[in-house]
C-alpha cells in the first residue's frame, strides 16, 4: 500500500493547516494581533456581538438577494434579447463592453446622492456590478447556439416556442449559468464595498467602522462571515450546475463555461 | 362537416412517398446583385427509390433538399410529396437527417429519438416504446440512456437516422449525413442504411460530395451543375443489390463514377 494522498485530502490538509497557523502565528507572537487576530479571538468578538453581527448580516443579505434578483433576471432577459436580435446587438453591445472595463465603483458616490446611504444605493450599485457579466454571458450563451440544432427542430416542426423552450433555453443553460456564477459573485463583492464607501448598516459597514477604532478581532469577525456568505453562494451555484447542466461535458458551451469560471472574465474593480 | 364538393381528392396512398419536383427556381437577393441559385429544376422521384444528388459546391443540392423539407421556400416551382405540395416542415411526410451536430447534446439518444413525437404531444409510453424500434431498426439497441457525448460519430449518426424515422415518413432526406465521419465508419455507415432501406421501403434523397458514396448507396444519381444549379444529368444504377465492397473496383462502378465526374469537372 503506498501512502498517496488524494488531492481532496491534501486540499482539506491546506486547509486545516492554514486556520491552525491563524491560531498559532498571532498566539506566538510571531504576527501583531493588530494585522491578524488569532482566530479564537476572532471569534470570541463575532460571539460577544452576536447580535450586531446578526443584524447586519441581515441587511447584507437583503441587499445581496434583492441585487442579485435584478442583477440576473435583468441581465438574462436583456442578454436574451441582445443574443437573439442582431439590431440591439449592435447598438448595446459596444457600449455594454465598454462599459464592462469601467471600474464602476466611482459610480458609487452618485448613487448615494441619488438613492440615500440606505440599502437603496447598495442594491442599485450591486445590482448594476453583477447584471454586466450576466447579460454578456446570456447573450453569448444564445448567440452561440448551433443553428443546425434550431434547423433540425423546425424539420421536425417545432414552433417558435417549441423552439424556445425546447431548443434555445435548455442549449444557453451552460452559459448562463457561468454568467450567473462571475455575476452573482461580483453582487457580494458590489455589496459589500459599497456598504464599506459610505453606509450605515451591514457587514462591510462593521468592518469599516471597527477598522477606524482598530479593532482587528472585529474587522476578522466581519471578514469571516463575508466569507461565508461567498461560500454558502458558491455552493448554491454549484448545486444548481450539477441539477441543470449533466450533459455539458463534451460540448461547446462546456468549454465555454469552463473558461468563464476560471476567471477568464474578470472585470475591472 | 364542411362539403368538399370542388376540391380534386389526393391519393397519397397510392403516391406516398413519390417527389415531384417541377421547374423549381431559387433566386438569392443580395444587396448587390441577385444569385440565382436553382434555375427550372424538375425532376420525378418514385416511392421507394434511392436517389443520390451530386455536384460541385455551390450547384444547391444542399438548398434543393431544404426545400424538399420545407424548411425553405423556392421563388418559382412546386415541390409536391405524396402528392400534396409542401409549404412547411412535415414530420409525418418527411425525415430529414443532418450532419453529425443536429443531436440535442441535453438529450439522451432515446429523448432526442422521441423529441418529434414529444412536440405533438404523444403520450410518453408511446413515444418510448415507438423510439425503441427505432433504435433498434439502426443497430443501437441498449444504447438509449447515452447523452451524444458519449456515443461515437456513426452512433451519433445512427441516432439521427432513427429520430428521422420514428414518426414513419415515407420519405427521409439526407443532408450529407455521412460527411463528418471516417472513411471506415462511412463504409459501414453506407452498408448499414441501405439495410434500413431495403427494411422500411422509403423513399430515399441523398446528398454527398463522394462520387463513390453516390454510385454505391443510388438506384439513381443526379448530377448537378453550379450557378445556375440545373440538372445536367441523370443516371440510373445498374448494380446488382445487396452492394458489395468488391463491386467498387469493377467496370461498370468505375464507368458510373467517371460519367458524373466529367460533369462536375465541366461545370467546376
Amino acid at each position: 500500500m503506498s501512502a498517496r494522498i488524494s488531492a481532496k485530502t491534501l486540499r482539506y490538509l491546506i486547509v486545516i493547516g492554514l486556520i491552525a497557523l491563524w491560531e498559532l502565528l498571532p498566539r506566538a507572537g510571531l504576527i501583531p494581533e493588530l494585522f491578524l487576530p488569532s482566530l479564537s479571538s476572532t471569534l470570541i468578538a463575532g460571539w460577544t456581538d452576536a447580535g450586531e453581527y446578526g443584524h447586519a448580516l441581515a441587511v447584507t443579505l437583503y441587499e445581496v438577494v434583492v441585487s442579485m434578483a435584478f442583477a440576473c433576471g435583468g441581465g438574462i432577459l436583456l442578454g436574451a434579447i441582445v443574443g437573439s436580435l442582431p439590431r440591439p446587438r449592435i447598438l448595446i453591445m459596444p457600449m455594454v463592453s465598454s462599459l464592462y472595463a469601467v471600474p464602476l465603483v466611482i459610480l458609487y458616490p452618485v448613487f448615494t446622492v441619488w438613492l440615500g446611504i440606505g440599502s437603496e444605493s447598495k442594491i442599485a450599485f450591486a445590482s448594476i456590478y453583477g447584471f454586466l457579466p450576466t447579460m454578456l454571458a446570456t447573450a453569448a450563451g444564445i448567440q452561440t447556439i448551433d443553428p443546425q440544432l434550431l434547423l433540425a427542430a423546425r424539420s421536425m416542426g417545432a414552433t417558435l416556442s417549441q423552439r424556445l423552450v425546447r431548443v434555445i433555453i435548455p442549449a444557453a443553460i451552460p452559459t448562463v449559468l457561468s454568467g450567473l456564477r462571475v455575476g452573482g459573485a461580483l453582487v457580494i463583492v458590489g455589496v459589500v464595498v459599497s456598504e464599506m464607501l459610505i453606509s450605515s448598516a451591514g457587514i462591510g459597514y462593521l468592518i469599516s467602522r471597527y477598522r477606524t477604532i482598530l479593532d482587528s478581532a472585529h474587522v476578522f469577525a466581519g471578514v469571516l462571515l463575508v466569507l461565508f456568505l461567498a461560500i454558502g453562494f458558491n455552493a448554491v451555484i454549484r448545486w444548481i450546475e450539477r441539477k441543470a447542466a449533466i450533459w455539458q461535458t463534451g460540448t461547446r458551451a462546456g468549454q465555454a463555461n469552463e473558461d468563464i469560471a476560471t476567471g477568464a472574465m474578470q472585470p475591472a474593480t | 362537416m364542411q362539403p368538399l364538393a370542388n376540391v380534386t381528392p389526393l391519393k397519397p396512398a397510392a403516391r406516398a412517398g413519390a417527389i415531384e419536383v417541377k421547374n423549381v427556381g431559387q433566386v438569392f437577393k443580395t444587396r448587390s446583385q441577385d444569385v440565382v441559385a436553382l434555375e427550372d429544376v424538375s425532376l420525378e422521384i418514385k416511392p421507394g427509390r434511392f436517389v443520390v444528388l451530386v455536384g460541385p459546391s455551390g450547384c444547391g443540392k444542399s438548398t434543393l433538399l431544404m426545400m424538399m423539407a420545407g424548411l425553405r421556400q423556392q421563388t418559382a416551382g412546386t415541390i409536391a410529396i405524396s402528392g400534396a405540395p409542401i409549404l412547411q416542415p412535415d414530420p409525418d411526410r418527411v425525415g430529414v437527417v443532418f450532419q453529425e451536430a443536429s443531436l440535442f447534446p441535453w438529450l439522451t439518444a432515446e429523448d432526442n429519438v422521441e423529441f418529434p413525437l414529444a412536440l405533438r404531444g404523444v403520450p410518453k409510453a408511446e413515444r418510448r416504446a415507438k423510439a425503441q424500434d427505432a433504435l433498434k431498426l439502426v443497430g443501437l439497441d441498449g444504447f438509449g440512456k447515452r447523452h451524444p457525448h458519449e456515443l461515437s460519430g456513426g452512433m451519433k449518426q445512427r441516432v439521427s437516422i432513427a429520430r428521422g424515422l420514428v414518426q414513419d415518413p415515407p420519405v427521409l432526406l439526407m443532408d450529407e449525413p455521412f460527411a463528418a465521419l471516417d472513411e471506415q465508419t462511412r463504409m459501414t455507415m453506407g452498408d448499414e442504411l441501405l439495410r434500413i432501406w431495403a427494411a422500411t421501403g422509403k423513399t430515399v434523397v441523398f446528398v454527398t460530395h463522394s462520387l463513390t458514396e453516390a454510385v454505391y448507396l443510388a438506384d439513381e444519381v443526379i448530377v448537378m451543375s453550379a450557378r445556375p444549379g440545373r440538372i445536367v444529368d441523370h443516371l440510373q444504377v445498374q448494380l446488382p443489390r445487396p452492394r458489395t465492397y468488391e463491386m467498387l473496383s469493377g467496370d461498370a462502378f468505375g464507368s458510373l463514377r467517371d460519367r458524373i465526374w466529367r460533369h462536375i469537372r465541366k461545370s467546376a
